[in-house]
């Protein structure tokens, strides 16, 4: 078997595991599919090349989020710093970023490494200190609040070069650089989940930690690759944002983990590990950018958008998990 | 696993709690020395950069008039804020100086502290309470000044759209007023869309590229509650190619800004004096600490930039 995790599971089990995940992505993805074109019979100005680019443009900061939590959550952990991360790699690269100072590598490279080092963190403090992940990641979410404040002095970091706002701001044979960043990272961590041995670890340490240990995974490597991966894909998604709104800011990324968790769980991750997919987590972060457009174009009022929100978010779920409850 | 999920609930309650009261009884190490006047300041946000520019004008000049300051952030929690006073009551400091979280929610911030016979002065918002003397401006003025400026830009006729603040807080509400008053009177000037940024310039950024999906270049001005969601308008309008048939006017004048209009890119900021809030508060302080008289209410009165003021205000 090509597989070693696999090996020592019940096969029947695995294959309903199997199923199951597949129903409860193509749930998701007919609900997803429902919402488009009730929106587009609504709204003539949905369904445009210009619109539908700009919707990818924007999910694509919250689906980098929602990729690395899946890794998270995948493993049976969850990271709530993530939106936090965002904030601290907006300071640091934007202070790297100013024209004329250094070339536009180096303000990727700091953002990324202050995102890797805050993963690396919960990492090491959930591995070795066996406090949940939950507790870890509040912590380290208000950490990092602080961190980008500290560093910022709770200013914006602005006077960015062109060339650093080309990544969020650019276009390259006229697709949008984020969504180019995007299919690039969404094909890389789907390869990671689904093609290489520390997915099938990931998949193993969230389904049974117990068996998993047994049959001889390092559970605390995973992991510590695990929150650090998902830091870094944080890092990015600050990148991102920074260089799109051409300033580092130090409260940017409020709340910005709930969206990419909903994401993923909308996906069909479940919260309690060892299921979830790239193409669900993508789906979900389409959803979610699909619904807050829509209504924009609606021009339906504030008071309302969160509610109608809510309401299509929790719908979403149910069909999925009708869908899964009938097989 | 619902038993885990219990037990981190209870937990993380114990966290949060028990990082409350350190909140609390850290303030308390600042203690009054000697004859020096002691001012507990607590902060709507230090998250907000025109609040912290209020704060360090407060830092500013306290450290001018040899003033002892403990100041603490609100973290926008009207219940923090009151816990705030009331730890300062029981430091028995001698004035105290709030920047209110919400208009009804702080109310009782002031009522205590007016019931302990420590005066308490309101900076930049309102409370429903009447504090011993409000410094701050009014942010209806702000929503008129801006829209007052599209209207004549426009000369009274075309489409406009309005970024809200977060719905509720007083100077969306207010802002959103002072643009509707003007607004009624050039019934030429309509409001085709208005929505929430949320104060914040990614989510406005986003926002304007909806609209500009939806309405195109049938948008002739944006208003803008704060600068941040102008800066936001600012560069979806740029990215569209349609920034040069669009007046974009925002409020604050936060440095960003300012640049923005130096480049021509944001037609108009409102500013909104907070050295002159920050300074003004101080003074206050010590003239009721010393027992003198002193003004009840102060308004620093908003003032409209473009290009040809722009010099007063660039630092």
């Amino acid at each position: 078997m090509e597989n070693p995790v696999q090996t020592d599971r019940n096969p029947t089990v695995e294959a309903y595991k199997t199923r199951m995940r597949g129903i409860g992505k193509y749930g998701i993805f007919v609900a997803f599919l429902l919402i488009c074109v009730v929106l587009s019979v609504v709204t003539p100005k949905f369904l445009t090349v210009s619109n539908l680019t700009i919707v990818v443009t924007q999910v694509s900061i919250n689906a980098l989020l929602a990729f690395g939590v899946t890794f998270v959550i995948i493993t049976g952990g969850i990271d709530l710093s993530i939106g936090s991360t965002v904030a601290v790699t907006s300071v640091v690269a934007a202070s790297f970023a100013h024209p004329d100072t250094y070339p536009v590598l180096v303000p990727i490279l700091t953002g990324l490494a202050a995102g890797l080092l805050l993963g690396a963190f919960n990492g090491l403090v959930i591995t070795k200190s066996k406090v949940p992940p939950f507790i870890v990641t509040l912590g380290t979410m208000t950490i990092g609040r602080g961190l980008a404040l500290i560093l910022s002095k709770g200013r914006p970091v602005s006077n960015l070069s062109d060339s650093f706002n080309f990544i969020g701001g650019g276009q390259i044979v006229g697709i949008p650089t984020p969504i180019i960043i995007l299919l690039v990272f969404f094909i890389l961590c789907s390869v990671v989940l689904k093609k290489t041995v520390l997915g099938r670890y990931m998949y193993a340490v969230g389904g049974n930690e117990q068996a998993a240990k047994a049959s001889g995974i390092q559970l605390n490597k995973v992991k510590m690759v695990v929150y650090t991966l998902c830091g870094g894909l944080a890092a990015l998604a600050g990148i991102l944002l920074t260089s799109r709104i051409t300033t580092g800011q130090p409260n940017a990324g409020v709340g910005f983990e709930l969206d990419a968790i909903a994401a993923a769980i909308i996906g069909g991750t479940s919260t309690s590990g060892g299921t979830g997919t790239m193409t669900g987590t993508l789906i979900g972060a389409l959803l979610i950018g699909v619904i807050s457009n829509g209504l924009d174009l609606m021009n339906v009022t504030s008071y309302y958008q969160q509610v109608v929100m809510g309401i299509i978010i929790i719908g979403a779920v149910v069909l999925d998990s009708l869908n899964q409850h009938k097989n | 696993m619902k038993r885990i999920n219990f037990i981190h609930l209870l937990i993380l309650t114990t966290v949060l709690f028990t990082g409350c009261n350190q909140s609390t009884s850290s303030e308390k190490s600042g203690e009054s020395g000697g004859k020096k006047l002691v001012v507990g300041v607590t902060m709507l946000s230090m998250q907000n950069e025109f609040i912290v520019n209020v704060s360090d004008e407060i830092e500013k000049k306290a450290r001018e008039s040899d003033i002892e300051l403990i100041t603490v952030d609100a973290e926008r929690s009207a219940l923090k804020q009151i816990e705030q006073v009331e730890s300062f009551i029981a430091q028995k400091v001698d004035v105290i100086i709030m920047n209110p979280c919400e208009v009804e929610a702080s109310s009782p911030a002031v009522t205590k502290a007016l019931a302990a016979n420590i005066p308490i002065i309101n900076v930049n918002s309102e409370t429903t309470a009447k504090p011993s003397a409000f410094i701050g401006s009014d942010d209806v003025e702000s929503g008129r000044i801006a829209m007052k400026f599209i209207a004549e830009k426009l000369k009274g006729k075309g489409n406009v759209v309005m970024m809200h603040g977060y719905m509720g807080q007083a100077a969306q509400i207010k802002r959103e007023q002072g643009a509707r008053e003007i607004l009624k009177q050039y019934p030429n000037l309509k409001l085709i869309a208005h929505q929430t940024g949320e104060w914040d310039r990614a989510k406005a950024m986003s926002l304007m590229e909806n609209w500009i999906q939806s309405y195109g270049n049938t948008i002739n001005a944006v208003f803008a509650q704060n600068d941040e969601m102008g800066m936001g308008a600012v560069k979806a309008l740029t990215d569209a190619g349609l920034k040069d048939n669009v007046v974009v006017v925002s409020i604050d004048a936060i440095p960003d800004a300012l640049q923005a209009v130096k480049k021509g890119t944001l037609d108009a900021t409102v500013f909104q004096n907070a050295e002159q809030q920050g300074a003004q508060a101080i003074e206050t302080a010590l003239k009721i600490a010393k027992g003198q008289t002193y003004e009840k209410e102060t308004l620093i009165p908003f003032q409209l930039v473009t290009k040809d003021n722009l010099a007063k205000f660039m630092k």
